[in-house]
């Protein structure tokens, strides 16, 4: 009688190899597919400061003035009397909010005296004036 | 001659991937150290309340007030009295230590730059001065 041979055990195994392809495929995917949500603002020169802190970005909510008075939130620019109603709506979703100026330094402090009475009166009386790092 | 050829195993071709990982690591690095992340940095200030809106007016003494002023030129007088911008710090460091108490009103002209308050308000919280009162009239 012949032996019945044992078939020998086939092993089970997932290749691998092509793995780290497919990982790099999905880095790349989500790298070349990801647009970050970044307000444009207005080009504007900061002035420069030594005494500065640092803003949380969370509480912030910035509004851009540039040298030849426009004035930019969230990327509209809005006139003097529209901020007070812009930033009563910020205040009711985060009462801890922070106004940020990016002003340009050449900017006319009138404008910015303007500005600050409606955030009063807005009651968003927390500010901060952006800076720049002395070189 | 019976030299018999032998048949070379043939051999395959590759691509040695052992130092990939090393390139990973390196442009990693690379990225790591050359990466600036934008922080915001700003003077932090609380403006004082609008009269209109509810905001209760607070009688200062006048020895607990000092008022910093930037004219047009953006020359800054403290209680009326010119000094540099270099001298504000240790003017206003004086009135702390005389003070701590002190209340500081910057006041500075309609006409005048935002840069040159930013400076005067930048030597206040450089000096310490704990409470600033930004004067918007």
């Amino acid at each position: 009688m012949a032996k019945i041979e044992r078939k020998t055990k086939i092993g089970s195994e997932i290749p691998n190899a092509s793995m780290s392809d497919i990982a790099f495929l999905l880095l790349i995917f989500f790298m070349v597919s990801t647009t970050f949500v970044k307000e444009k603002g207005l080009r504007v020169a900061l002035p420069r400061a030594v005494a500065f802190q640092k803003i949380n970005r969370r509480n912030a909510a910035t509004i851009y003035v540039s040298r030849s008075r426009i004035i930019s939130i969230d990327d509209f620019a809005v006139d003097t009397n529209q901020i007070r109603y812009i930033m009563q709506k910020k205040l009711v979703e985060n009462p801890g909010i922070v106004t940020c100026f990016r002003t340009d330094k050449d900017t006319d402090y009138g404008l910015m005296v303007d500005i600050m009475n409606e955030l009063k009166k807005a009651q968003a009386l927390r500010v901060s004036f952006e800076v720049k790092k002395f070189l | 001659m019976n030299i018999i050829k032998e048949k070379k195993p043939r051999q395959r071709p590759r691509i040695p991937t052992a130092s990939m990982a090393d390139v990973a690591f390196l442009l990693l690095i690379f990225f790591l150290v050359t990466t600036k992340f934008d922080i915001k940095q700003g003077l932090g200030l609380i403006l004082p309340p609008h009269a209109e809106t509810g905001g209760k007016k607070v009688k200062i003494k006048k020895e607990n007030l000092t008022k910093i002023k930037v004219n047009i030129r953006g020359e800054i007088a403290v209680d009326e009295r010119r000094v540099s911008a270099s001298e504000l710090k240790t003017v206003v460091q004086d009135k702390i230590r005389e003070n701590p108490k002190m209340v500081f009103v910057l006041e500075a002209d309609r006409r005048c730059k935002y840069y040159m308050m930013v400076k005067a308000l930048d030597q206040l919280l450089a000096a310490g001065a704990q409470t600033i009162s930004l004067s918007t009239r």
